[in-house]
C-alpha cells in the first residue's frame, strides 16, 4: 500500500477513510471522467439500432463530425452551411453576451465590495433571490416583458419611440437580454470576492497622487481583480454557450443555439452519436477557446472557482 | 509517590521520506515522573510526543507504555492523553462538555458527567464556569480546562505539546508551579515538550536535551546544567561562554586546553567524555558568566582570562560584563551584586579568573542557535 | 471630477441594474393577479385569484413538483455527501495529485449542463447493456439518471462551499477526540460534524435549488419523470398562461420569504452571542435571559410582516370574487366589439353605397379590389371578437388599428371626404 493511502487510513480510520475515498472515486470515476470518455468513444460510431449495437457494423467512424462539416452525404451543398452558422453564431453570441456582462457586472462587484454598511447586505439579498428562482420561470419573466404585447412594447409605443410593436423576440434582443440575466449572479461573486480584498488604502494612493478615476481601475483595479474577472468571464461564457432553456424559450423561430441542435439530434431524430458528437464539439471549442483566452491574458485555471 | 506507569522507546527512528526525524531515541521514562523534551522548534520533540500518543507510527524501533508494545494500537486506545499545543478545545461544546467528553464516549450519563466536570472544575480552580463556551474564556483558564479535559480520561501518561507558550509571562510562570503541583497531586507520569529551558529546568524530574533528532543528554535539570554532555546542550541549556582549542595535555579528570586567543586554559571533562577525550582532539570549553571572577591586574595561569571591556549593564541582582571574546562572540560575565560599589571598566582590560571546576570541557560540535 | 455627481451616478446605475434583476419577477408577479388569459400587466383588467386555483388543479404540474421533490431529495443527499468526501480528500490528498484532482472535480461547473446529462445517459445505457439489463432497470430509470446527472456538476457547488469552511477546521480537534478515545466515527459525527453543520446547511439549500431549477441537464435524463421545470419548459414552449406566473409568484414570495428569516435568524444569532459575552457566570449557569426575538431585527419584523400580509391576501382570495369585474370587462369588450363591427358594417354599407352611386356615375370605373380585401379582414377578426377572452392576445390592439386603417386606407372613403 502506498504511503500516503496508509497515511489516510491512518488519520480518517479504516471505515471512515473507505467511505471518503469510495465516493471520492465514484464521483470522480464514475460520474466525470468514464461518462465523458464514454460520449466520446460513442461520437466516433454510428447509428444503430440496439440489436446491432456491438454488431460488426459497430465500427469507428469519423462519419458524425463528417456531418458537421459537410453536411449529409450526397447533399446539394459543400458543407453544411445551416449546422455550421449556428454554432459560430452560438460562439460570437456567448462571446458577447460574456462581454455585455462584464461591463454590466464590473461596476456593481466594484460598488459592493469597495463600500461598507449594512445596505450591503440587502444588495446582496437581491441580487441572489432573482438566482433562486427557477431558469424557466426567469426566462419567462422575461417573455412576458418582451413579448408583442408586453410592457416594453406597451411603453415604447404609448411614449411613441416606435409606432408599431417592435419584436424583440424575432430580433434576438430578447434572448441576449435573458442570457446575461441568468448569469449576472455568476459575474459578479467572483468579482465580487476578489475586489472585497482589495486594500481601499490602494485606491487612495493612487487617487492621492492626482490619477483620474479611469486609471485608477486600469492600472489598479482590474489588475487586481483579474483572477475574479477571469473566473466571472469563463463561467459565464461556457453557461451561455451550453444553455438551452434560455434559446428554446426566448429564441427567435428561426435562430437556433447549437444546444438545440444537439437536442434535436437527441429527441427528434433519435441519433445518439451524431448529438454526442455535436455534444464533444462544443465542449472541446468551449474549453480550447476558454484555455487560449485565458492565456493570452496570463490566468491560471487554479483561479477558477474561488 | 505511587509507582506510574512508565514510557521507553526503544532505538525509535522516524522518519518522512528522506527526511529524519528522529534517529535512534532510546529513553526510559519513569512511572511517576515529570518528564520533558527540550529542544529547539523543528528538533524533532513533538514527532516523538505524537509517536507515544499513536497518531504517529515508528519507522523503526519500539514505543512502550507500561511495558507494552504499542504498535497499532491507535491513539484512541493508548492511555495516554495529549494536551495539544493550541489546546484543541471544542469550541462548539461547553467547558463542562468539553471536559467530559472522554465519558461521552463511554456512554455516561449527563448526570454523571456534570458531576465529574463540577469536581474537575473545582481542582482547576474554575468552580461554576461550566456553562460558558470556551471562547469566553481568559487564556490560562482555557489551558486549565484543557488539562482538566485530558485528566478526566483518567490517563496513565499525560502528554504535554508546549501548552503554556501561547501564554504572556507572567501567567506562564504561575502555570509552571500549577503544573508541577497537579503533577504531583494525581501522580502520573508527564511527559512535556518545550522549547523553553527555563520551563524544563524549573518542572521535571528528567530532561532529554534533543537536537536536529538526536538526543544529546538525559538527565536531570542540574546534571545538564553543570555537566552538560555536547557543546549543544551545554550551549542551549542555559546562557554559557565557549572557548574552542586543542586539548594539549590530558591530567585525569581535568585538561589544558590551547586557545587561540586567551592562551592555554584549565578545564574539567564532562562526565560522559571522561577517558574518550584525547590530546589533539578539538574541543570546546564552556564558563557559565557566574562562574567569573574579575581579579587583580596582571594575574597570569591557566584559569585567568585576559579581554578588554565593551559594556556594561546593571540587571539588579547582577552586574553583566560583556568582553570581546572568540570569533565575534561576546564573553558574558556576571558579578552578583551584594551593594559593593562598582567600577565601571568599559574600555579597559580586566582579567577574569574561575576554577576549573567550572569549566566544562566537550568536544567541539555545533552550538545552538542564538 | 464632481463627487455629487459621480454618487448620483453610482445611484442611478444601482437603479437601473436592479430594476434589470428584479423588475422582471416584479412584473411577472402581478400578471398572476390579472384576469387577462395572456400573462401582462398592462392593460389591467381585473384583479383575480384563478390562475393560482387553476395552477393547483394541473395535474403535470403537481406530478412535476412531486417528482423534483423526490429527484431533489435524492440530490442532496449525493450531492452533499460526495462534495464533503470531495472537500476533505482535497485537504488531505498528496501534494502532487492535489492540483490535477482539484481540476476534476471543478470541471463539472464548467462543462455545460448539455453535455453533462448526455454523457450520463450514454453511459449508464451503456452500463445497463453491459449489465444485460432491460429498458425497464434501476439504471435507465428517470429518477435515478436525474439524480445521478445533477449531482455530477451540483456536488462541485457543495465542495466549494464546504471546503471553504473545511478550510477554517483544526485537525487538532478530530485527534484531541481520538486522543480522548473517540473512534473515527464518533471524532466525525461528534466534532467535525457539528463543526461542519452550518456549511453543510447552506450547501444543501444550494444543492436543493440548483437541482430543482435545473434545466439542462435533466432534459436528456428524466424519462418517465418529468421534473417540474420539465414541465414548465413544455409549457412556456408551447403557450403561455397565466397560472405559470401564479407558480412563479409562489416560489418568489417563498424565496423571500426564507431569505428574511435566514437573515433574522443571523441577526438572532449575533444579538445572543453579544448577550453571552455580557453575562455573568450565574445567569449562564441558570437561565440565561435572552433578547425577545424581534428586539433590535428588522428582519425578523419583516418576516412577520410578510407573514401576516400572506394570510391577510389567502384569506381575501377565499373570500374574493372577481366574477362581477370579469363580467363588466367581457361586457366591455363584448361593446367594443359590437362596436366595431357596427363601424365595419356601416363601413362596408357606405363603401356598397359609394360603388352603387360611383356605378351609378361612372360605369365602368373599377374601385372594386380595395373594399373586398378590407372585408376580409373584417370577416377574419369578426369570430375572434365574438369568443371574447379565449384569445385576447390578438384580440384587442389589432381590431382598432385595422379599424383605422381600413378607414384610411379606403380610397373611396377619401373621396368621400372631397
Amino acid at each position: 500500500m502506498p504511503r500516503f493511502l496508509k497515511e489516510f487510513f491512518n488519520r480518517n480510520g479504516t471505515g471512515m477513510g473507505l467511505a471518503i475515498l469510495g465516493l471520492v472515486i465514484f464521483w470522480t470515476i464514475g460520474l466525470i471522467i468514464l461518462p465523458q470518455l464514454s460520449m466520446l468513444d460513442f461520437s466516433f460510431r454510428p447509428n444503430l439500432p440496439p440489436p446491432e449495437i456491438g454488431g460488426p457494423k459497430d465500427v469507428y467512424t469519423l462519419e458524425n463530425y463528417k456531418y458537421l462539416i459537410y453536411g449529409p452525404e450526397g447533399g446539394s451543398q459543400d458543407y453544411n452551411a445551416v449546422d455550421l452558422r449556428v454554432f459560430f453564431r452560438t460562439l460570437v453570441a456567448a462571446v458577447c453576451v460574456t462581454i455585455f456582462n462584464l461591463i454590466l457586472c464590473y461596476p456593481i462587484a466594484y460598488y459592493l465590495g469597495q463600500s461598507k454598511g449594512s445596505h450591503i447586505r440587502i444588495f446582496a439579498i437581491m441580487l441572489i433571490i432573482p438566482y433562486w428562482i427557477n431558469e424557466i420561470l426567469r426566462a419567462f419573466a422575461l417573455r412576458i416583458i418582451f413579448g408583442e404585447t408586453g410592457v416594453l412594447n406597451t411603453l415604447f409605443v404609448g411614449l411613441g419611440v416606435f409606432d408599431t410593436p417592435f419584436d424583440f423576440i424575432r430580433n434576438d434582443i430578447a434572448l441576449y437580454a435573458g442570457l446575461g440575466y441568468a448569469y449576472i449572479l455568476l459575474m459578479i461573486f467572483p468579482m465580487y470576492n476578489v475586489i472585497e480584498s482589495l486594500d481601499g488604502n490602494q485606491i487612495e494612493a493612487a487617487r492621492d497622487l492626482g490619477a483620474p478615476w479611469w486609471r485608477i481601475h486600469w492600472r489598479v483595479v482590474i489588475p487586481y481583480a483579474k483572477p475574479g474577472i477571469s473566473s466571472g468571464c469563463t463561467m459565464v461564457f461556457m453557461l451561455s454557450a451550453g444553455a438551452l432553456a434560455a434559446p428554446q424559450i426566448l429564441g427567435g423561430p428561426s435562430s437556433l443555439w447549437f444546444t438545440q441542435l444537439i437536442y434535436q439530434q437527441f429527441n427528434d431524430n433519435n441519433d445518439w452519436p451524431q448529438g454526442a458528437a455535436y455534444a464533444i464539439v462544443l465542449l472541446v471549442t468551449c474549453i480550447l477557446f476558454v484555455l487560449a483566452v485565458m492565456r493570452l491574458f496570463k490566468v491560471n485555471m487554479g483561479d477558477i472557482g474561488k | 509517590m505511587s509507582a506510574g506507569v512508565g514510557v521507553d522507546l526503544e532505538n525509535l527512528w522516524i522518519r518522512f521520506g528522506d527526511f529524519v526525524a528522529v534517529r535512534d531515541a532510546n529513553v526510559n521514562i519513569n512511572g511517576g515522573d515529570f518528564f520533558s523534551f527540550l529542544g529547539p522548534s523543528g528538533c524533532g520533540k513533538t514527532t516523538i510526543l505524537r509517536a507515544v500518543s499513536g497518531f504517529l507510527d515508528p519507522s523503526e524501533g519500539k514505543v512502550l507504555i507500561g511495558g507494552n508494545d504499542m504498535r497499532g494500537i491507535g491513539p484512541n486506545k493508548r492511555p495516554t492523553a495529549l494536551i495539544f499545543q493550541n489546546l484543541a478545545l471544542f469550541p462548539l461544546m461547553k467547558v463542562w462538555e468539553n471536559i467530559t467528553f472522554s465519558m461521552e464516549i463511554k456512554g455516561a450519563s449527563a448526570k454523571e458527567r456534570r458531576k465529574r466536570a463540577d469536581e474537575l472544575l473545582d481542582m482547576i480552580a474554575l468552580p461554576g464556569q461550566g456553562d460558558k463556551l470556551p471562547s469566553e474564556l481568559s487564556g490560562g483558564q482555557r489551558q486549565r480546562v484543557a488539562i482538566a479535559r485530558a485528566l478526566c480520561a483518567e490517563p496513565d501518561v499525560l502528554l504535554l505539546d508546549e501548552p503554556l507558550s501561547a501564554l504572556d509571562l507572567k501567567l506562564r510562570q504561575h502555570m509552571r508551579t500549577e503544573l508541577r503541583e497537579i503533577q504531583q497531586r494525581v501522580g502520573i507520569t508527564f511527559i512535556y515538550i518545550t522549547h523553553d529551558q527555563g520551563e524544563a529546568l524549573t518542572m521535571s524530574d528528567n530532561i532529554a536535551v534533543m537536537r536536529a533528532g538526536v538526543i544529546d543528554q538525559i538527565a536531570d535539570g542540574k546534571t545538564i546544567y553543570n555537566d552538560p554532555n555536547t557543546a549543544f546542550a551545554a550551549s542551549f541549556v542555559g546562557e554559557n561562554n565557549v572557548f574552542r582549542g586543542k586539548i594539549k595535555q590530558v591530567m585525569g579528570n581535568e585538561a589544558m586546553i590551547a586557545t587561540n586567543r586567551s592562551g592555554d586554559l584549565v578545564a574539567r571533562i564532562s562526565t560522559a567524555n571522561q577517558g574518550k577525550l584525547k590530546e589533539g582532539d578539538d574541543a570546546m570549553m564552556f564558563i557559565r558568566p557566574e562562574a567569573f571572577a574579575i581579579a587583580p591586574d596582571g594575574a597570569t595561569g591557566d584559569h585567568f582570562v585576559t579581554a578588554r571591556v565593551n559594556h556594561e549593564e546593571f540587571e539588579g541582582n547582577v552586574f553583566n560584563i560583556f568582553t570581546e571574546g572568540e570569533g565575534g562572540k561576546e564573553i558574558k560575565v556576571s558579578i552578583p551584586n551584594h551593594g559593593q560599589s562598582f567600577q565601571d571598566h568599559t574600555g579597559q582590560n580586566i582579567t577574569l579568573e574561575y576554577e576549573a571546576q567550572n569549566a566544562v570541557l566537550v568536544p567541539a560540535g555545533e552550538l545552538a542557535a542564538e | 471630477m464632481n463627487l455629487s455627481f459621480l454618487r448620483v451616478s453610482i445611484w442611478v446605475y444601482l437603479a437601473i441594474f436592479f430594476l434589470y434583476l428584479l423588475g422582471p419577477l416584479v412584473i411577472m408577479s402581478v400578471t398572476a393577479f390579472n384576469s387577462s388569459a395572456f400573462p401582462r400587466m398592462t392593460p389591467w383588467e381585473c384583479l383575480t385569484f384563478q390562475w393560482f386555483g387553476e395552477l393547483f388543479q394541473d395535474q403535470r404540474i403537481l406530478n412535476g413538483i412531486k417528482n423534483s421533490l423526490i429527484i431533489g431529495a435524492g440530490t442532496v443527499v449525493l450531492s452533499v455527501a460526495m462534495g464533503l468526501a470531495g472537500a476533505l480528500m482535497l485537504t488531505q490528498i498528496w501534494p502532487k495529485l492535489r492540483a490535477t484532482y482539484y481540476t476534476i472535480i471543478i470541471a463539472p461547473i464548467l462543462i455545460p449542463g448539455v453535455v453533462l446529462g448526455i454523457s450520463t445517459l450514454v453511459f449508464w445505457d451503456r452500463i445497463n447493456r453491459m449489465l444485460g439489463l432491460g429498458a425497464d432497470s434501476v439504471l435507465s430509470n428517470g429518477i435515478f439518471l436525474t439524480v445521478i446527472g445533477q449531482s455530477t456538476f451540483i456536488a462541485s457547488y457543495c465542495m466549494l462551499v464546504l471546503v471553504a469552511r473545511l478550510q477554517r477546521y483544526d485537525v487538532a480537534l478530530t485527534e484531541a477526540a481520538l486522543d480522548l478515545g473517540a473512534t473515527h466515527a464518533q471524532a466525525f459525527r461528534k466534532i467535525l460534524l457539528p463543526f461542519m453543520r452550518p456549511a453543510i446547511a447552506s450547501a444543501a439549500v444550494l444543492a436543493f435549488l440548483a437541482s430543482f431549477e435545473n434545466y439542462n441537464t435533466t432534459t436528456f435524463t428524466f424519462g418517465e419523470y418529468p421534473t417540474l421545470t420539465i414541465e414548465l419548459a413544455q409549457k412556456v414552449r408551447y403557450g403561455i398562461t397565466p397560472s405559470i406566473s401564479a407558480l412563479a409568484f409562489i416560489i418568489v414570495a417563498l424565496t423571500v420569504f426564507f431569505a428574511l428569516l435566514n437573515e433574522a435568524k443571523l441577526k438572532r444569532q449575533e444579538l445572543v452571542a453579544a448577550a453571552r459575552k455580557n453575562a455573568t457566570v450565574e445567569e449562564l449557569a441558570g437561565k440565561i435571559k435572552l433578547p425577545s426575538f424581534f428586539a433590535g431585527n428588522v428582519a425578523a419584523m419583516l418576516v412577520v410582516i410578510f407573514a401576516a400580509a400572506t394570510i391577510t391576501v389567502v384569506g381575501t382570495a377565499t373570500a374574493y370574487s372577481p366574477d362581477q369585474c370579469i363580467a363588466n370587462v367581457k361586457e366591455q369588450k363584448q361593446l367594443e366589439a359590437d362596436q366595431r363591427i357596427q363601424e365595419l358594417r356601416k363601413q362596408r354599407e357606405e363603401r356598397r353605397k359609394q360603388r352603387e352611386a360611383d356605378e351609378a356615375e361612372q360605369g365602368e370605373t373599377q374601385s372594386a379590389p380595395k373594399p373586398s380585401n378590407n372585408s376580409g379582414f373584417g370577416n377574419v377578426f369578426a369570430p375572434n371578437a365574438l369568443s371574447g377572452d379565449e384569445d385576447e392576445s390578438n384580440a384587442e390592439p389589432q381590431p382598432s388599428t385595422n379599424g383605422g386603417f381600413g378607414g384610411a386606407f379606403d380610397p373611396n372613403s377619401l373621396k368621400t371626404d372631397e
